[in-house]
């Protein structure tokens, strides 16, 4: 438990952090690895080569000595060198001619010039290794007298004229292969680094672009959420469609829910609202004090039940989300019906809203206030009512709706809104009119105001959130 | 004068009948939507009220029945559902009045007296430009006779431009009989309400002849009858 505790901050910031990074992380990791184990390999492998084209060499002078060695009355003579190394002094070039005894000690016969006055070191146990396998070269690594590297080779063969076979040896300096092999190695190292950095690279746009839909539904989601969207639409790779999918199904379901919570509250408001009109009818019919209690407590109940009516549906609106609706379209079917229902006194109602011009809520709500506004113009109105829609900044609209009626005082706009009484008994309506529109505007975040229009009646103006089209 | 009351609640049944009686009318009742259709379907009513909230078919459905077969009765619509929405849907299935419950009696013969008299009005001749059909007595028109939902301002003009189809009719010209005062004159106005009429009745049943006017026309292949 103790031990694994500094280890899980590590492992859950890599499980919580970025998915892009996890898998840039795990492909880094992988390639760097087998990265370095390759230039482990090629450098081996080049070593090998290089040394092998070295031991060639040295095979090939070893050859050359023993073609040309001669033996003239038990005195071995060497042959005269093509190589011009074996008689500068310390050329890094050797060779040398010996013979080993029984006991494996090696004695020189003849040697180069390059050799000078000195001697070539040989290691221990060479003699005898060599004598092990006659015609076969053994190699070995030794310094000339001036502390240079050299690699050599060792070859027992016996030569004509003489009984006992000589050693042949030839060495040279071995710089030339350290040389090539670190050259290579600082080839490769810089080659390796450019393609691991290629890889990365290659990994993280190959993860970018594969999680490019990824991040095409966050978007989409969050213009869900915010309203700009009704539903995903974007066209989703085989792996994410069924999520999107879900996603559009859990909206679905999430309106279902509201429009489920509105039914019951409908149904509710029904089974309440006929018994009330019975029992509002029977009481008026009959005059007398019970008649009275009766139906001042209906009253009292219609006013409940309107209440909680709006109460529940205002909780049913706050679970919403991504709706959208045309003002237009809202603006014209009610003014269609608001025409019909002040025919009598040949309501004209003229609205204007720009096409694209969209509510960002519920469209049974922006009804609603609509209804309630457009309702209230009608009843107070001589002829004329002008509902006007316009975009205020990109995340509100205003709407303004006018009437040629009497107007009202400035005195008693405050009274209306907030009380919702109902000012003139003489004109029909609930007179809750306004005071449901200034609740409504203000569950959105937007509000109302009251003022005078240039038709000579009352203004009422309400801002509401607003979604791009 | 003779009324049919489609209403479920036997209490507010009995009462309305009570009352409606009192003032002067000849009540029948259907106390679920299926009667309530055939008796208006079959009588001749002066006018109807109709609950929304019926048994067996509801109100709307009813009513919307009833306008297809071209029963023009005028219909009051009475119900507890008081949204806005659920109004819209009442006058788009072609009722001509809404009251919600609950409500007081005297309102309710109000209304229903105007009603009445708002349907006496004497009979003109229809309108009729190709599927375009215009009612001027009921102010309701109708395209292959699907009716159209047109606000009065949109009706003003696609009444003056029927009644003189064939002609180009200059934007000047329609503001000065689309608004009854010097009101907001302005052509374009006149742009706004051609392209929310032509939305609605369709594209081409309106030519724009540029640089003078308007002119409504029948679709090609339509006959006039």
């Amino acid at each position: 438990m103790t031990a694994g505790r500094p280890r899980q901050p590590l492992f859950k910031s890599l499980r919580r952090s970025s998915l892009v990074l996890r898998l840039v992380l795990l492909a880094g990791v992988w390639s760097i690895a087998m990265l370095v184990l390759a230039g482990f390999g090629l450098n081996h492998l080049f070593r090998q080569a290089s040394v092998q084209r070295f031991e060639a060499g040295l095979e090939e002078s070893i050859r050359g000595l023993q073609a040309e060695t001669t033996v003239d009355n038990g005195q071995v003579y060497a042959p005269p060198m093509t190589d011009v190394r074996a008689y500068r002094p310390y050329s890094g070039f050797y060779w040398q001619i010996a013979e080993v005894d029984a006991k494996g000690a090696v004695k020189s016969l003849v040697k180069s010039r390059s050799i000078w006055d000195s001697k070539l070191t040989l290691p221990d146990g060479i003699g005898a290794a060599a004598t092990r396998t006659p015609g076969t070269s053994v190699y070995f690594d030794t310094t000339d007298p001036l502390g240079k590297r050299l690699h050599a080779a060792a070859q027992v063969s016996s030569i004509p004229g003489r009984d006992q076979p000589v050693l042949f040896v030839a060495a040279e300096n071995r710089e030339s292969i350290d040389e090539a092999a670190n050259r290579f190695i600082t080839i490769i190292v810089g080659a390796l680094v450019v393609l691991g950095a290629g890889l990365i690279l290659a990994v993280y746009l190959q993860v970018r672009i594969g999680l490019a839909p990824l991040f095409g539904l966050r978007r989409e989601v969050a213009l869900v959420r915010r309203g700009k969207a009704e539903r995903l639409v974007g066209d989703y790779p085989a792996e994410l469609s069924p999520l999107a999918g879900e996603l559009n199904a859990l909206v679905a379901h999430n309106q279902d829910v509201v429009e489920r919570q509105r039914t019951h509250v409908g149904n509710l408001a029904h089974a309440l609202k006929t018994p009330l009109a019975v029992m509002l009818t029977e009481a008026r019919s009959t005059p007398g004090e019970l008649a009275d209690i009766v139906e001042r407590q209906a009253e009292a109940m219609r006013a409940h039940v309107e209440h909680h009516l709006r109460r529940a549906r205002a909780a049913a609106r706050s679970q919403s989300t991504g709706e959208r609706t045309d003002v237009g379209e809202v603006l014209d079917e009610l003014t269609v019906t608001m025409e019909r229902i002040f025919q009598e006194k040949g309501a004209t109602i003229d609205w204007r809203s720009p096409d694209d011009l969209c509510f960002r809520g519920e469209r049974q709500d922006l009804q609603e206030l609509v209804g309630n506004i457009l309702e209230n113009a009608g009843i107070w109105c001589k002829r004329n009512i002008r509902a006007t829609a316009l975009p205020s900044g990109a995340d509100w609209l205003t709407l303004s709706i006018e009437d040629d009626g009497p107007g009202l005082p400035a005195e008693r706009r405050e009274e209306v809104i907030k009380r919702g009484a109902r000012l003139d008994e003489s004109a029909p309506g609930s007179g809750l009119g306004l005071a449901i529109v200034d609740e409504l505007a203000r569950a959105y975040g937007g509000d109302l105001t009251l003022g005078d229009s240039a038709l000579g009646g009352l203004m009422v103006k309400v801002t509401l959130p607003r979604v791009e089209a | 004068m003779r009324i049919l009351l489609v209403e479920d609640d036997p209490d507010l049944s009995r009462q309305l009948k009570l009352a409606l009686g009192d003032a002067g009318y000849a009540v029948d009742h259907a106390p679920d939507g299926e009667e309530g259709h055939f008796l208006g379907e079959t009588e001749p009513y002066d006018a109807v009220i109709l609950d929304l909230g019926l048994p067996k078919m509801d109100g709307v459905s009813v009513l919307e029945k009833w306008r297809r077969e071209n029963v023009a009765t005028p219909v009051l619509i009475l119900t507890a559902r008081d949204n806005w929405s659920q109004k819209v849907a009442g006058f788009d299935a072609g009722a001509d009045d809404y009251l919600t419950k609950p409500f007081h009696t005297e309102e309710l013969l109000a209304r229903l007296r105007a009603l009445v008299r708002r349907s006496a009005g004497h009979a003109s001749p229809q309108l009729s430009c190709g599927g375009l059909r215009l009612d001027p007595r009921a102010a309701r028109a109708s395209v292959n006779g699907e009716p159209l939902r047109l606000t009065s301002l949109e009706y003003r003009l696609l009444h003056y431009m029927m009644m003189h189809q064939g002609r180009v009719i200059s934007r000047t010209e329609l503001v000065e009989h689309l608004y009854d005062q010097d009101f907001d004159r302005d052509s374009n106005t006149i742009e706004v309400f051609i392209g929310r009429v032509r939305k609605k009745i369709g594209q081409d049943r309106i030519e724009t002849v540029r640089g003078l006017g308007y002119r409504i026309m029948a679709l090609e292949g339509e006959s006039d009858a």
